[in-house]
């Protein structure tokens, strides 16, 4: 009986040792790369070789943080990091970005590859998250990128400099700190903006839910121009405010965006995916309350649905 | 009839107490985020708060005990709450993080990245301190107050309650019981509903009208 015991626990021990070591292959053929508790998430790197992805999760059972292609590990894969490149076709000449939230640094790697002269300012607030950009997804330093380990508000609250495009991906599915969805951060990101800026946001949403509008709304209190493209099938929703006074048609968008990547074989097709998903929200009437710091329920508001929204878009 | 207002305040100051720590970490993000360390700090406080409160609290009660008197700390504490709108603003500014150091000058020019693929990575201001710091100043005063509740409750209801032990743990039960009910009461419904200054206002004036009811009671009770 004891020597059983002793075998059993010698094979459980063995079984944790090899566990730690060996990339563990589950039966639907996945391959977890990296799977530790981080101070603010369970950072889990996953291979799908059958799909010839690999997939950064802050826990694999809350949907998908990052994806790349291994054989393409600059291609921007998810539809949303796709949506937030036409912030760059919103603005007429970006020269300095700023990033608020790394994720799997898949849209710093394709402006350090496509823009190479952009300076690109990052925000992460998880050192570990850094760390595996660098490890799994072939996250490099260049002359023009910098990476600041904090909460992005609080970047933002020290530096002075002032940006062409800031670019917010902050949220995941299940984490919204509240404080980066409100009026008084909102107007900070603003005040970073240059002259003629724009601000794009990854709502992070699979459905229309009053978090949206309010944000939305939020958004419509902060900036002259308020655009929202839609990311298909994908869950993402990607609002964008600009500092100008005359607001961008569809039509134009698509021409900026078409000027943007001349010459380039970015691996998708901007000017489709505007041309298609474009919304003007300037004008929309919302029937959400703006968040503030003072009273931002955003855990509550995404869990209810809203009375009424025209899904429509209007043209100006 | 004593009896059921000095339940009432340990009941009603329990929940104000973890109400006013819940309302700080709202409060608190806004400047220096959802931090573990933001958690860590406010609750430490707070505990830090009942400790001293119940220390002073039971030295206050055994010099003679009044009803008045005890209406008077939760007055008190309910002013105080209501007036942390009032200078919360200059506290956060005063203990931002990082705020006294110099501000690296590379913050504000161009790149200073290098084109080796070496990643520039700037590390975060030490959070700890600052937000202990914000903690104590914001919370420490409130939760001494509230933390007095207890012993000195015990101290007044000593002949009503008969049996001191069960007495006193009745009396430590119901006033984690209302600190129950503050917190659920405030994370579901009330932040959602009133938002943080007006919670703390409210917070501050069921204080202030407890002090008033322990008041009342005082001069409707005969005078030995």
């Amino acid at each position: 009986m004891r020597v059983r015991i002793i075998l059993g626990m010698a094979a459980l021990a063995a079984g944790v040792a090899v566990l730690a070591v060996v990339p563990s292959a589950s039966s639907d053929d996945t391959v977890v790369r990296y799977d530790r508790e981080s101070r603010y998430y369970r950072i889990q790197v996953v291979d799908y070789p059958a799909q010839g992805r690999r997939c950064l999760h802050f826990s694999k059972s809350r949907g998908i943080q990052s994806s790349m292609i291994l054989a393409d590990p600059v291609r921007l894969d998810l539809k949303y990091s796709q949506a937030m490149i036409a912030a760059l076709a919103l603005h007429p000449d970006p020269r300095e970005v700023l990033l608020i939230g790394l994720g799997g640094a898949s849209i710093p790697k394709f402006l350090q590859k496509y823009y190479p002269e952009l300076k690109l300012d990052i925000v992460e607030l998880d050192p570990d998250v850094v760390r595996v950009c660098q490890d799994y997804f072939e996250f490099r330093g260049n002359a023009k990128t910098r990476v600041f380990v904090m909460d992005g508000r609080m970047y933002l609250k020290r530096a002075q400099k002032q940006y062409d495009v800031i670019l917010l991906d902050a949220y995941a599915a299940d984490h919204m700190p509240f404080h980066l969805t409100t009026v008084e951060f909102i107007q900070l990101v603003k005040s970073h903006l240059k002259p003629g800026g724009v601000a794009a946001s990854n709502l992070w949403e699979k459905a229309i839910n009053r978090f949206y509008l309010a944000e939305l709304k939020t958004f419509q209190a902060t900036f002259p121009q308020v655009y929202l493209l839609p990311a298909a099938q994908s869950g993402n929703i990607i609002v964008f405010g600009t500092m100008a006074e005359e607001p961008v048609t569809r039509k134009d968008w698509v021409l900026r965006a078409e000027e943007r990547v001349r010459g380039l074989d970015i691996g998708f097709d901007l000017a489709d995916l505007i041309g298609r998903e474009y919304r003007f929200l300037t004008d929309r009437k919302i029937g959400e309350a703006v968040l503030t710091d003072d009273k931002a329920p955003v855990n509550t508001l995404r869990h209810e649905h809203p009375k009424h929204f025209e899904e429509e878009g209007a043209s100006p | 009839m004593i009896r059921a207002v000095v339940l009432a305040a340990v009941f009603l100051s329990g929940a104000a107490l973890m109400s006013l720590e819940m309302a700080g970490f709202r409060l608190v993000q806004p400047e220096f985020g959802s931090d573990i360390i933001v958690w860590g700090s406010l609750i430490s406080v707070f505990l830090g708060g009942l400790a001293i409160g119940a220390f002073l609290g039971g030295r206050l009660a055994d010099r003679r005990p009044a009803l008045w008197k005890l209406g008077a700390i939760l007055a008190l504490g309910g002013v105080v709450a209501l007036s942390i709108p009032l200078y919360s603003d200059a506290v956060l500014d005063y203990m931002f993080p990082g705020e006294g150091a110099p501000l690296p000058e590379e913050w504000n020019d161009g790149g200073a990245g290098t084109g080796d693929g070496q990643l520039v990575v700037y590390m975060p201001p030490d959070l700890r301190w600052p937000t202990l710091g914000v903690g104590l100043l914001l919370f420490l005063v409130p939760a001494v107050l509230l933390g007095m509740v207890t012993p000195y409750a015990a101290k007044l209801l000593i002949h009503a309650l008969g049996h001191l032990g069960s007495g006193v743990g009745k009396i430590s039960g119901l006033s984690t019981v209302g600190a129950i009910v503050g917190t659920l009461g405030t994370t579901f419904y009330l932040i959602t509903w009133m938002g943080t200054r007006w919670l703390l206002a409210a917070n501050g004036l069921v204080l202030v009208g407890l002090g008033l009811a322990l008041a009342l009671a005082h001069l409707a009770t005969p005078r030995e």
